[in-house]
């Protein structure tokens, strides 16, 4: 059995983290069996299945914002 | 006593300068059949995800795809030596053939969103002494239905556009499209390293022709996208 623990939030400003998770979480050969996601401290949900997203549209306000500046 | 695993690749493997992995555990390379794994041994039951943690695993994923290919796992895959071995015994074809796809290959990740907003979002809305609350909202409710058509439409053609465009340069694919309010599509390509500089150059390009669109480019990756043995896995929420 595996299980994820959140413990920490995340820095929402740091895209190529968000890359890095949208790939390590989302993607990548499973191991048939149970995976048990356990929530702590924030909604991993947000974190899990729309790192992408979220992702997206912090870099849309990057964008926006140096487009300001 | 568990394994964390990071990746799997083919034939002997080396370590010249082994990497920490998660939680700061020594990597070692545990050769099963015709593969060499990459693992590190671990104490607990749970993997916590932290920001190190998720850095980590993918560093040691990375840390052999100078030299090869590797199949990436998720992260989080924690199992017994023999839950693994069991796993690549039984599996062994399957990985072999994904193994061959990737050979030589990185992945690049490309995601697209739109810069301006869908036009009919702009539409000029009725005031409220031209309509009553349920005239309102139906009217409300059709001018969504019509964005979100519009936008799929949009999107879809955008995606075909875009395999044209990068046909030429590219093994394989896995695209997904999202249209919603930002996200037109996200988009992983298998290419093989000799044409990176190609790959780039088509995106670039792409960029050129479409303006109203903002490209995302990153890479390259070890083959997270394409390491999609499908295999019946339950998950399941629960709160510490």
């Amino acid at each position: 059995m595996e299980k994820i623990v959140v413990i920490e939030e995340w820095e929402s400003s740091d895209l190529s983290l968000l890359e890095t998770l949208d790939h390590v979480l989302n993607r990548g050969l499973v191991i048939a069996g149970e995976i048990t996601i356990a929530v702590a401290d924030i909604d991993l949900i947000y974190v899990g299945l729309n790192v992408l997203v979220s992702s997206v549209e912090t870099a849309h306000e990057v964008l926006r914002k140096r487009e300001t500046t | 006593m568990k394994l964390y695993v990071y990746c799997l690749v083919e034939g002997a493997a080396t370590l010249d300068q082994p990497p920490h992995g998660v939680s700061n555990a020594p990597v070692r390379i545990l050769p099963i059949d015709d593969f060499a794994v990459l693992v590190s041994e671990l104490d607990n039951d749970a993997v916590p995800l932290t920001r190190d943690n998720a850095l980590a695993h993918d560093a040691v994923v990375r840390s052999v795809l100078d030299r090869t290919t590797p199949l990436p796992f998720r992260f989080g895959t924690l199992v017994t030596a023999q839950q693994l071995r069991s796993y690549i015994s039984t599996r062994k074809p399957a990985l072999e053939t994904n193994l061959a796809l990737v050979r030589d290959c990185v992945e690049m990740s490309v995601k697209i969103i739109w810069t301006v907003l869908n036009d009919n979002k702009r539409e000029r809305q009725p005031s409220e002494n031209e309509q009553g609350a349920g005239a309102r909202f139906l009217e409300e409710r059709r001018q969504k239905l019509l964005g979100d058509e519009q936008r799929a439409a949009e999107a879809a053609e955008i995606s075909g556009w875009l395999r044209e465009t990068v046909s030429g340069v590219v093994r394989d694919e896995r695209v997904t499209v999202r249209p919603s309010e930002k996200l037109v599509l996200a988009a992983a390509y298998l290419v093989e390293r000799s044409k990176i500089k190609r790959f780039r150059d088509k995106i670039a390009e792409a960029g050129t022709a479409r303006p109203k669109l903002h490209f995302l480019l990153s890479g390259p990756w070890p083959p997270y996208s394409f390491a999609n043995i499908e295999l019946e896995f339950e998950t399941r929420l629960g709160v510490s």
